[in-house]
């Protein structure tokens, strides 16, 4: 079974203003708040004001760019204490948007996800979003033996909280879920496990 | 059609799970029938897409096979799907369209290529499905689903041999958007839904670095209904398992270090995947049906004694690679091993066995 090296990986985009745009909705994570500014700052005014930006200052590494999110001028801001919230926001924010709306991602791989999950039950087309990851690689697995999701998870083999197995984590990525594929890391022989190492890649 | 020369006996009692005691055989005729997967002394990926026509006598004679383990195969299906409910069929809600559509297309093959089974008779809507080998006899209205027990696809592919994916057609590439798939080969259907083309196909090696998947999309994109077109594949696996998901995996992969070069003949099993694909009409849908055979080494040895000297060629000098993405690097060695006894060398006709002049089971 292949572990790395599996080819349904996202590739993620750069933050850049879409011209198309008659609405910009952005919404960051943690680290995430960095590639945003810059977005920001990358934006006409006339953009920055039909710009709404959602910010969670939840964050696996404890970056926060609440303050300098909120000394930019002109744009409607949402200040958010965790993901869950955050993730709200957007819901309803998506539920009453018009078209033309286009939508900016930063933060973590499995915030991105989960977003992405969101707007596509909105039916946003892929061209009318970009995500840009930020932070570390912490990812959200999905144990395939328990139907178990995991979140921040830094290490290629874990404990799985819903089983108690020792999962090994695939480069298998699945948007439908918003997570990696986690499966018993010694399936074949009890106890001979693959080498564990940190997931950066 | 052409009339085979004996009728099948179907084996009815027969089991493909550890509890039940694995009691799967496969008769003679029943192996020299098979799909048999290796054209060549070498074996690599590559765009082994044709027209799904009929050939020969065995599993290639009809649009959707059956064998002598239809019944028992229908039986281990229901038994998946009642002990893991939402993890062997799945479909999202805009699949019903198609999901209609392939009960059509079953149906009517079963029917047409087997009479003395099953019949289908339509008065407009109005469609009367007859299923002797599993006593079935049901009346019902195509297109309105609240007159069946089950939505159309569960229904119609639990009378069906083989698994069942249905991928919907979107911005030029393929969306899972359905399966039934009780027999799968190591990958999980819920982790799989609503995936791409080049997504699910994610841990293949070799595929894209090829340009295989590049061209096999876009020649699937291309098909039209009424033509469909076919492709094997094969994989090895220890003992007559059907259902070898990721989710079951801790049930079945220690299996994998149980054999040696001495039980490697009655353990490891060829699993040989028939992939009829059809363009569906109305939702212009695809469906990707996997026919899955199972044989034993040992069967072939004795009833297809020029497909086990084949194997055994094609196994020896297989790519490490593909030894380990088709799971089998712990048993690869035992099996070569195992077989290297019932090969002398002689040369062996090359091509598919269903096409003129292919390597034939040999006596
Ligand atoms: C549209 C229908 C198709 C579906 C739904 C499908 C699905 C799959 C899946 C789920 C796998 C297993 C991947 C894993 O390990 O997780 C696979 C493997 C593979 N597919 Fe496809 N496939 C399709 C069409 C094709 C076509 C047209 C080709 C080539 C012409 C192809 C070539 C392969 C190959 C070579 C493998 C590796 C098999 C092995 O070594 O055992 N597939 N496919």
């Amino acid at each position: 079974m292949l572990i790395t090296g599996i080819k349904s990986r996202p590739v993620y985009d750069r933050l850049a203003p879409m011209a198309s745009g008659l609405r910009h909705l952005a919404i960051a994570q943690g680290s995430g708040g960095q590639p945003m500014l810059r977005l920001l700052a990358d934006m006409t005014p006339a953009q920055r004001g039909v710009a709404t930006v959602v910010y969670s200052s939840e964050s696996f590494t404890g970056n926060s760019y609440e303050a300098e999110l909120r000394a930019v001028d002109g744009i409607d801001l949402r200040l958010c204490a965790s993901n869950v919230e955050a993730l709200q926001v957007l819901d309803d924010l998506l539920s009453t948007a018009k078209m033309g709306t286009r939508l900016y991602l930063a933060g973590s791989e499995g915030f991105i996800g989960t977003a992405m999950q969101r707007a596509t039950e909105y039916g946003l087309d892929r061209d009318e979003i970009l995500r840009e990851h930020a932070g570390s690689f912490v990812r959200r697995v999905w144990c395939a033996h328990c139907n178990a999701y995991t979140e921040n998870v830094t290490q290629r083999i874990f404990r799985c909280p819903g089983c108690g197995l020792d999962l090994v984590v695939r480069d298998h990525y699945s948007s439908r879920l918003a997570a990696f594929q986690g499966v018993k890391a010694d399936g074949e022989v009890p106890g001979e496990l693959p080498e564990i190492e940190e997931l950066d890649t | 059609m052409t009339p085979t020369a004996e009728p099948t006996a179907f084996t009815t009692d027969e089991t493909y799970t550890p509890e039940g005691a694995y009691t799967f055989r496969n008769s003679r005729e029943g192996v020299r029938r098979l799909p048999f997967p290796f054209p060549d002394d070498e074996y690599m990926y590559s765009m082994n897409l044709e027209p799904h026509v009929p050939a020969g006598d065995g599993a290639m004679r009809a649009a959707f096979d059956i064998d002598e383990h239809y019944i028992s195969e229908c039986h281990h299906r229901a038994q998946m799907l009642e002990a893991m409910p939402g993890v062997h069929y799945l479909a999202l809600p805009h699949m019903m369209e198609a999901q209609w559509d392939l009960l059509e297309l079953i149906f009517e093959s079963y029917a047409r290529d087997y009479p003395e089974h099953f019949t289908l008779t339509k008065t407009g809507n109005e469609w009367h499905w007859q299923n002797r080998l599993l006593g079935i006899d049901d009346t019902f209205t195509f297109g309105d689903p609240t007159t069946l027990p089950l939505e159309p696809m569960e229904y119609a592919t639990r009378q069906a041999q083989g698994e069942f994916v249905v991928l919907e057609e979107r911005d030029n590439d393929l969306v899972i958007g359905a399966g039934m798939t009780t027999q799968r080969a190591d990958y999980s259907l819920r982790f799989n839904l609503g995936m791409r083309f080049f997504e699910f196909h994610g841990p293949v090696p070799k595929l894209h670095e090829m340009g295989i998947l590049d061209r096999a999309l876009k020649f699937l994109l291309r098909m039209k209904p009424g033509h469909p077109v076919r492709r094997v594949n094969w994989s090895l696996t220890v003992n007559p398992r059907l259902e070898t998901s990721v989710e079951t995996l801790p049930e079945w992969a220690p299996d994998r270090a149980t054999v040696d070069a001495e039980n490697a003949g009655e353990r490891v099993y060829l699993r040989i995947e028939l992939q009829p694909l059809h363009r569906l009409p109305r939702s212009n849908a695809i469906v990707f049906p996997v026919r899955t055979y199972l044989v034993s080494l040992a069967e072939l040895v004795e009833h297809a004694p020029d497909w086990a000297k084949r194997i055994h060629r094609a196994l020896a000098s297989l790519d490490p690679e593909l030894v380990d993405y088709k799971g089998f690097h712990r048993y690869h060695a035992a099996a070569v091993a195992w077989l290297a006894q019932h090969d002398d060398g002689a040369p062996l006709a090359t091509g598919y066995p269903w096409a003129e002049g292919g390597i034939q089971p040999g006596d």
